[in-house]
């Protein structure tokens, strides 16, 4: 079966996902319209980038208050945004900007001020409401506002519209699939390494929705709710009489977690299904250590693969090598190191980075996302220069998706080792020095890293 | 005598907040003292032999006052006279007069009257005092030199008032600020936050721009944060507010003036601390600029440092919204 036909089954499988085609805007002709998002020709991609980054771009300064004084404090107006090398002047925001914002009922506004166009009826209840109870009355309207990232304590809050959102997964899933070519098929069973999508609001959980409408029998690690009040215990290393009873309880169910994955893998290849295993490459190498200790492995071959993402700390001052943790993989799970890639992306954008199988540089969907690398005084860089990752969201229509990271990275004009067009992310990013780790990675990481830590001796 | 209808008219009736925030730092310096009484004892005074705090020599000279020198005299909210603010005091009209009250557009005057505060009078831990005092003496505390700034913006018709927060501060001011003294310090680490801070701002082509007029550069080398021009503020940048403590005033509230004159009468030594740290600081801060190449080459490396510029939120009402409580 060729691609062609993949595709056709997933835009089936995913159809809920994909606005209909007459009210596509130039932001969805580039999500939507390309059959693969890594194999869209220079050129296309080129002009395909530019129209959407400069329909964002227009919307944003016209509708978002906030954006529209901050470009007309670096006196920057659509006006001059003529080609794609003007795009280099788009005002980017800090992504730290989307951390600052206040508590109780000026939360709401703050939400309300990033977000651009028209919100649905929001009631807040509440004399001061809670981060939770905001992020809930804004969903319960019809909303998809997500946070990320509580490792320095304080979250990023990003407030996404529903169709914003579901381009997001539908993106994040359209990516991976081509990758994974032509190891997916939607009788696959699926392991989210991650919290419940149905029962958080926490980013790197609820994008996961997809994967119960792209695969079968859909099973979670994290299968309770998870809020910013539990990032927060979790994060607490245990102080205090509620991080304790937290860390307590933890520590009981993720026993159960590492076990559960390999009775899983298990009972699906006894049963001779392909399966997929997704999400914080902490739980994996967990599995992996316990079978090291019993002395076992499996032989998935063709029927497994393993898509990562989130970062890739296995302890407080460790971090696994990508590579070292691809063999183990094959010597444990038995799958090849072309099965298991690794994602990268974050709650800031709409746009995702996959890993190509051969060669493991994380691609960039340009046709959509137009990406920088920026020295130490903001100014971008050439191809092959480590820097800032700085990106222009062209498909991000719920707020400013003109974004400055603190991810340093290295970005190439092409791969070096596959045929796809279009830059690529050397793997291996990090963080800007002086920036905590982030990722949902960590988050899970934290979640039950004390029990896994005892569990690993 | 002040009537009760230009008491609540002037802003000198204290704002909820503030009374709370006052009600939580009283209490909270109540408990340290109880608690610390023999250090508090130890820390009052500063032993003899031990460095003496030396007022520095004003920075400027006041012109003379002449009658023919003009100032505005209106009874407009955030014109007039307020608690220890008089635009009309004759060496605020003097200097005003020489910074080019009535000559030049509102703008320039107010970066005229913002680089006079910030660069030539110096920061001192002292109690309340007239804006005209200030002005002689050259040096005052944050509340001072804000209200000298906004004194001259009244004086020369450019409406001006305060910003006033509890907050946190970086550790390079915590350093500087708290460090020193042990009784201030167990002040501030028992409540969390420094009670009150403020900054001026001043009502320029419609919209109100922040003037933070209290570290001068050097000063600010010391902590590693850029030289703030006018429109730049302390929070997010060396402060961050105590979030619901933010408040626009007229004037200085009552309640002000005797809680510092309480907090100097208690602790007289831990202010001198506080005052010997910061004139050692900004011996500090000039090498820190030399070191950099100038104060623009500082300024820069500290921006830098500092990050990408960010977007300014104003919470704005968004009719879909609706608060239900």
């Amino acid at each position: 079966m060729g691609y062609a036909e993949d595709l056709s089954r997933f835009e089936d499988l995913a159809s809920r996902y994909i606005p209909r085609r007459e009210d596509w805007t130039p932001s969805e002709e580039a999500v939507f319209g390309p059959p693969d998002p890594y194999r869209v020709p220079k050129d296309e991609a080129d002009r395909m980038r530019y129209r959407a980054v400069k329909h964002q771009f227009e919307r944003h300064y016209r509708l978002n208050r906030m954006y529209h004084d901050f470009c007309r404090e670096a006196k920057v107006s659509p006006e001059e945004i003529r080609g794609l090398d003007d795009l280099d002047k788009v005002p980017l925001i800090p992504s730290e900007f989307f951390k600052d914002c206040p508590p109780g009922k000026d939360f709401a506004l703050w939400l309300g001020n990033v977000y651009t166009g028209e919100l649905p009826r929001i009631k807040v209840g509440g004399r001061s409401p809670s981060h939770d109870q905001v992020i809930d009355s804004f969903n319960s309207a019809g909303m998809a506002v997500c946070y990320s990232s509580g490792t320095g304590g304080r979250h990023t809050f990003m407030p996404r519209d529903m169709r914003c959102f579901l381009t997001n997964e539908y993106a994040m899933a359209k990516g991976v699939i081509s990758m994974f070519f032509p190891h997916w098929n939607p009788q696959m069973r699926g392991y989210l390494l991650l919290p419940h999508p149905f029962k958080t609001n926490l980013f790197a959980g609820r994008l996961g929705t997809i994967f119960f409408d792209i695969m079968r029998d859909v099973n979670v690690a994290v299968d309770r709710k998870v809020d910013t009040e539990l990032i927060r215990l979790s994060m607490s290393e245990g102080h205090g009489l509620k991080g304790r009873a937290f860390k307590y309880i933890a520590k009981r169910k993720s026993e159960r977690t590492v076990q559960d994955i390999i009775t899983w893998i298990e009972r699906n290849q006894r049963e001779g299904h392909e399966m997929a295993l997704v999400g914080a490459p902490f739980l994996v190498h967990s599995v992996i250590e316990r079978l090291k200790q019993e002395g076992r492995t499996f032989d998935l071959g063709e029927r497994g693969c393993v898509l990562t993402g989130g970062g890739w700390k296995v302890h407080e001052s460790k971090r696994m090598p990508e590579a070292e943790f691809r063999r183990d993989v094959e010597e444990f799970l038995g799958i090849p190191p072309d099965q298991c890639i690794d994602l990268y992306g974050m709650v800031e954008a709409n746009g995702w980075m996959t890993q190509c199988p051969e060669g493991h540089h994380l691609h960039i969907p340009h046709s959509y996302m137009h990406t920088m690398v920026l020295d130490d005084e903001y100014r971008p860089v050439g191809y092959g220069e480590t820097g800032r990752l700085a990106f222009l969201d062209g498909s991000m229509g719920s707020y400013p998706g003109f974004i400055i990271t603190s991810d340093r990275v290295r970005m190439l004009e092409r791969c070096p080792v596959c045929d796809r067009p279009g830059p690529v992310l050397e793997p291996g990013v990090t963080r800007v020095a002086g920036k905590e780790s982030r990722g949902c990675a960590e988050e899970v990481r934290r979640m039950v890293s004390s029990d896994m830590r005892r569990g690993a001796r | 005598m002040t009537g009760l209808g230009e008491i609540k008219d002037n802003g000198y009736m204290p704002q909820r907040a503030y009374i709370a925030l006052m009600a939580r730092g009283g209490w909270s310096l109540s408990k340290v003292i109880l608690f610390n009484m023999r250090e508090l004892k130890r820390l009052r005074v500063v032993p003899e032999g031990e460095e003496r705090h030396v007022r520095p020599k004003r920075q400027y000279v006041i012109p003379p006052y002449h009658e023919s020198m003009r100032t505005c005299r209106s009874q407009e909210r955030y014109l007039r006279p307020t608690l220890y603010c008089d635009p009309n005091d004759p060496d605020v009209i003097a200097i005003a007069d020489q910074l080019g009250a009535f000559k030049v557009s509102d703008r320039e005057f107010a970066e005229a009257a913002f680089h006079f505060v910030k660069e030539r009078m110096l920061l001192e831990e002292m109690t309340l005092n007239d804006v005209g005092e200030t002005f002689q003496r050259g040096t005052g505390t944050c509340f001072h030199l804000i209200t000298a700034f906004i004194a001259l913006c009244r004086c020369a018709g450019i409406k001006a008032r305060y910003k006033i927060f509890a907050m946190n501060m970086i550790r390079s001011w915590y350093d500087v600020v708290i460090q020193p003294d042990p009784f201030i310090k167990k002040w501030y680490d028992s409540l969390g936050f420094f009670v009150l801070e403020g900054e001026g701002e001043v009502l320029i082509d419609g919209e109100w721009l922040v003037a933070n007029v209290g570290p001068e550069a050097e000063w600010q080398a010391a902590t590693g944060t850029p030289i703030t021009r006018l429109g730049e503020g302390s929070l997010g940048n060396w402060f961050n507010a105590v979030p619901g403590t933010e408040m626009r005033m007229e004037s200085i509230p009552y309640g002000l003036g005797t809680s510092l004159e309480l907090l100097h009468a208690i602790a007289p030594g831990s202010m001198e601390r506080v005052n010997i740290s910061m004139v050692k600081q900004k011996e500090r801060g000039s090498k820190v600029i030399a070191e950099a190449g100038g104060l623009e080459a500082y300024d820069r490396m500290a921006r830098l440092r500092q990050g990408p510029r960010r977007p300014k939120m104003r919470l704005e009402p968004r009719a879909q919204i609706v608060f239900d409580d």
